[in-house]
């Protein structure tokens, strides 16, 4: 029994971790789903530009300071930042503004086709040899009781919950946090009391791409090879987004961390106990998804829109 | 009284049908590697009738779905066993995968009449991969992620052997289902989705049963798509898991909606373009420049690809079927056209 | 307007007309087509890149020696992704339009298996497919006698991988953690015939293509008092495997397939990686047989960047001269029939890149041995001689 237990408990970490990162993609296309009902596809993809980014600065720092050390993850990190807002500006002009007065479908089609530049042209730039990305933790672990814990994933977790506090009090406190809540309420109405929706649009661009790239910077050390097959996490955070309800900030987080403690434990201590969870493990978290939709069709944490005729 | 189709313009149509049947001789006149042309024009012909399907369910009746290479899967599958494991003529097996593909359609249906919009989306994307793993987990009857090999289609006793043969029945059923397809729009089913798409509330309110006509439009669309899935399976002679990817039913979407949605010959169009595109275009031209540069084929492939539909739909949001109408209105306002205010 | 657009349907017909055709496909007097379809955009574009360039980097050699039968070698590269049905379109496209003389290394199980009835219609060869599936030298599927596979199955690999683990250990408890898919399918086809020739039971466990946790397999694997792990995995996965076990203070003796022998597995799992035992089916490149000699000379002679050299590249390399060997052994106006004829004939024959290799009209599997290689001090050492 505490076997179990124990088993469980290391899972949920781990699972925690990878539903952070999830999280984090379920809160981009949260963020754009939210101000102009499109859903994101590119999303994965800007967390694979992000990975691919910083692996490029610390590469660069590193030679420029002589040797990886912490302020070389500083400085890549803070240069992934910056990329990452001027990246959002870029598509807010490639995607959004061309586009702002067609139907919601075919800004859809247009963040596929952005999806498959993006994937395609990392590829071109950085070559198709798999990356070796660094972690600035190593492979330390701390272990509590006989629960092992890696440090990266608790920088993982910590990183999460610090940028959602910062969101959630930018989009309840401030001006155009406030500004934004109203515009994708009402874009109409908000235009109308004088908010400036393109300026709050291409904020909601910036803050995608934002976390899209943080993501790929915490995601990376994660994996022990880089390749831009790992945009396709996207595809796997979709369910997350769904589960919390699309276009709820709090629903994105715990939608996520579900599916990662889900996946991880289905993976582990049900297949272990029961040899048919081996079969569905892959689509578990689909299940579990159709299943909360049944009951509550607008996810855990969304609210149903009043239809008028 | 006015008749269905009399204010649609028709003595284009035999010319068109003459056309498509003569096309192949055609293309074996004017080259000897006719045998890759036509595949990529089976493969778009195979598309197309999926797309028609899912178009009825995406473009008329305004229910989106993510996971139609599911439902291609299912024909595909349940046609091979049927006809190579149960010994149905395939005769007959044209007619019952379809019903199947269909009777999946309705299990997907059903939480639709609680789930909507992208909600939906993503429900029928899992409806996707549940339905991959249970091939595989049938791996008894479908060979598991290994895949299977697939017999010949046999017609009335006459053998479809090559890509000549598959060209005449795939394109005969495009036809067929194009008609059908038509037909289901102007009637009252037609009506009925086109009215959900627009209000589901109006739609209500006027009578009609939202429950019974969105479950039929999954199952009609379910049919095209297992119809497809059948004339996919006899055509290839193999099928795999990895054929039905969760890609393959974004880019069946995307067909729909380049062509224009909400239009038969708009996703006949879309699939016609995306196929050659991907298949025929781009690979030669990438032989035609590897003449002079040297490049990775792969990602500079896809690059190309993605940067074609992102300039098309920023320059022409409503699809090759919005094209085609603006350019006839043109010709009939020419030259009298409202000339473009330049902002 | 209908005319005009006739007119300029007509003239693009003509021009098309206007290829030159060639009465034996594939040949001219100076020249030899062979395709080849990689994964070049799709999960494994790694190695797409990385064979083909092997293999180019023997043809150039041959060619700069004046090619075979005085004809240079030229291969023509297509895309599938990794998808079945891109596969046949590309196969479609070398056959018929750039009229190839035989197809050579294309990648994939599922993949390959798709363009069996392409190669059944229109009888072109397909030399050393890409893929370790045992099902590839099955003479009765469909176009088995056109195909030649030159590796090991990895059925082969897990039956031997078993016995070498019980030799060395008859109480050995074994895992096997394999990929849920075509790969990890042919993996436990040879992990069920091993348990039904031992009498013994094995623990499975399935991971998904891409994963990058592995807590919950190691964690079952512990609990199932495991010894020996067999990972089914590339690179990723018995890296990830190895360091999750090192912080879990878990440590069996870890074995993989031929994939694994990657030699960034022991770069990357540094102390944690020590010990693990992977097998392959040809010489390494490091080893001092002659054709790992050539490959290195060649390496230093092009260039070769280091973190391209490795045992995909080699791979390309080595899988290249039997495809050499089969057009010097086709007649001097080499036929299709004339390649398949040729490859035949080999027996016991030495590449100086591979063990001997035999082919012939019941018998279309190359190696079926396989040599164990240890990571000891960071470094692969050969821990055996060929095992069957």
């Amino acid at each position: 029994m505490n076997d179990v237990l124990t088993g469980l408990l290391q899972e949920s970490v781990s699972g925690i971790a990878l539903g952070c990162i999830y999280a984090l993609i379920a809160f981009g296309f949260t963020l754009i789903y939210r101000a102009t009902e499109v859903v994101n596809f590119a999303q994965g993809e800007l967390m694979m530009v992000g990975a691919y980014v910083n692996f490029f600065f610390v590469t660069q720092f590193s030679g420029v300071l002589g040797g990886v050390n912490f302020w070389v993850y500083l400085f890549a990190f803070a240069g992934s930042i910056i990329f990452a807002i001027l990246f959002g500006i870029l598509l807010d002009y490639i995607i959004n503004r061309p586009l702002k007065d067609e139907p919601v479908f075919s800004v859809i089609m247009a963040t596929i086709s952005l999806a498959i530049i993006l994937r395609s042209l990392t590829a071109i730039i950085a070559g198709p040899i798999s990356l070796v990305p660094a972690s600035p933790f190593g492979d330390n672990t701390f272990n509590i009781g006989s629960v092992v814990i890696s440090i990266l994933d608790i920088s993982i977790i910590i990183w999460t919950i610090v940028l959602m506090a910062i969101f959630y009090f930018f989009f309840n406190k401030t001006r155009w946090g406030i500004a934004m809540k109203a515009t994708s309420t009402d874009p109409e109405a908000a235009q109308l009391m004088g908010i400036p929706i393109k300026q709050v649009y291409r904020f909601v661009w910036i803050f995608a791409a934002l976390v899209g790239v943080i993501g790929g910077v915490l995601l990376a050390p994660r994996m022990a090879l880089l390749d831009t097959n790992i945009s396709y996490l996207g595809l796997k955070a979709f369910p997350a987004a769904i589960l919390g309800g699309f276009g709820s900030i709090p629903g994105a987080v715990v939608g996520g961390i579900i599916l990662g403690i889900i996946e991880t434990i289905s993976m582990g201590t049900l297949s272990f106990h029961f040899e048919w969870v081996k079969e569905i493990n892959d689509i578990i978290v689909w299940i579990v998804l159709i299943v909360v939709l049944m009951i509550r069709p607008n996810g855990l944490f969304g609210i149903a829109k009043v239809k008028r005729v | 009284m006015k008749g269905r189709y009399d204010d649609e313009n028709l003595k284009w149509i035999p010319v068109l049908i003459l056309a498509i049947f003569l096309f192949p001789f055609i293309l074996k006149g004017a080259t000897s590697s006719y045998k890759y042309y036509l595949y990529v024009l089976n493969i778009a012909g195979i598309y197309m009738i999926l797309t028609i399907g899912l178009d009825l369910l995406s473009g008329f009746t305004g229910l989106m779905s993510l996971g139609h290479a599911a439902f291609l899967a299912i024909g595909a599958y349940s046609s091979a066993i049927l006809v190579d494991q149960v010994g149905i003529p395939f005769e007959l097996s044209i007619f019952i995968s379809p019903v199947i593909a269909g009777l999946f359609g309705l299990v997907i249906g059903f939480p639709a009449l609680r789930i909507e919009g992208m909600y939906l989306g993503l429900t029928t994307m899992g409806f996707g991969f549940i339905v991959k793993r249970l091939i595989i987990a049938l791996r008894e009857w479908t060979g598991g992620s290994a895949g299977m090999p697939v017999s010949k289609a046999t017609i009335f006793g006459f053998t479809i052997n090559n890509d000549w043969d598959n060209y005449f029945m795939i394109y005969s059923f495009v036809i067929i289902s194009v008609i059908i397809a038509r037909r289901i729009v102007i009637s009252k089913l037609g009506r009925a989705f086109m009215a959900i798409r627009d209000s589901e509330q109006a739609a209500q309110a006027s009578g009609i049963n939202l429950a019974k006509y969105k479950m039929l439009s999954f199952f009609i669309s379910g049919l095209f798509a297992g119809f497809a899935g059948v004339l996919f399976a006899h055509t290839s002679h193999f099928i795999s898991t990895d054929h039905f990817d969760i890609l393959l039913s974004i880019y069946f979407i995307v067909m729909v909606l380049i062509g224009g949605a909400g239009s038969i010959y708009g996703a006949v169009l879309g699939t016609l373009f995306i196929v050659l595109m991907e298949n025929l275009f781009i690979p030669l031209f990438k032989d035609g420049l590897a003449k002079y540069i040297h490049l990775e084929a792969g990602d500079f492939q896809a690059f190309i690809f993605g940067f074609i539909m992102l300039l098309f739909i920023i320059f022409q949001p409503l699809g090759l079927y919005g094209m085609w109408l603006k350019i006839r209105i043109y010709w009939k306002l020419f030259p009298f056209n409202p000339r473009r205010r330049s902002t | 307007m209908k005319r005009y657009v006739s007119i300029i349907i007509m003239a693009a017909l003509a021009w098309i007309r206007c290829e030159n055709r060639v009465t034996s496909p594939g040949v001219t007097d100076t020249e030899i087509l062979i395709g080849n379809i990689q994964d070049l955009s799709g999960p494994i574009k790694e190695l797409g890149f990385l064979i083909p360039s092997g293999t180019n980097m023997y043809l150039d050699y041959i060619n700069a020696q004046g090619g075979v039968h005085g004809r240079q070698i030229k291969m023509l590269i297509e895309d599938h992704g990794y998808n079945p049905q891109k596969a046949v379109v590309a196969a479609k496209k070398l056959i018929e339009k750039d009229q190839v003389f035989a197809l050579y290394n294309v990648i994939g199980t599922s993949t390959t298996e798709a363009i069996r009835p392409i190669l059944e219609e229109s009888g072109v060869p397909l030399v050393a497919p890409a893929t370790m599936s045992g099902t590839m030298s099955d003479l009765s599927r469909k176009a088995g006698h056109l195909i030649f596979h030159t590796d090991a199955g990895y059925d082969v690999q897990s039956n031997v991988l078993v016995d070498y683990i019980l030799e060395q250990n008859a109480n050995a408890k074994i895992g096997v953690v394999y990929q849920d898919d075509d790969y990890g399918a042919n993996v436990l086809k040879g992990i069920a015939e091993a348990e039904e020739r031992h009498g013994i039971t094995i623990q499975r466990e399935a991971y998904q293509r891409g994963a990058t946790d592995f807590v919950g397999q190691t964690g079952n694997l512990m609990k199932g008092g495991i010894t020996d792990v067999i990972i089914g995995g590339i690179v990723r996965e018995p890296v990830t495997i190895m360091k999750t076990s090192q912080a879990m203070k878990y440590s069996p003796h870890f074995f993989g397939h031929a994939p694994t022998v990657d030699a960034r597995v022991g770069l990357l799992a540094g102390d944690a990686g020590e010990g693990f035992t992977s097998c392959y089916f040809a010489y390494l490149p490091d080893s001092d047989k002659s054709g790992p000699a050539l490959y290195r000379e060649l390496c230093e002679k092009n260039n070769v960047p280091e973190k391209m050299r490795g045992i995909y590249h080699y791979y390309g390399f080595a899988t290249a001269h039997i495809l050499v060997e089969g057009l010097r052994r086709a007649e001097e106006y080499p036929t299709r029939e004339g390649l398949i004829n040729g490859l035949e004939t080999l027996n016991n024959w030495e590449s100086g890149t591979y063990p001997p290799i035999t082919f012939n009209k019941n018998d279309h599997a190359g190696v079926e041995k396989i040599m164990l290689l240890q990571i000891q001090g960071g470094k692969q050492v050969a821990i055996t001689g060929w095992l069957e």
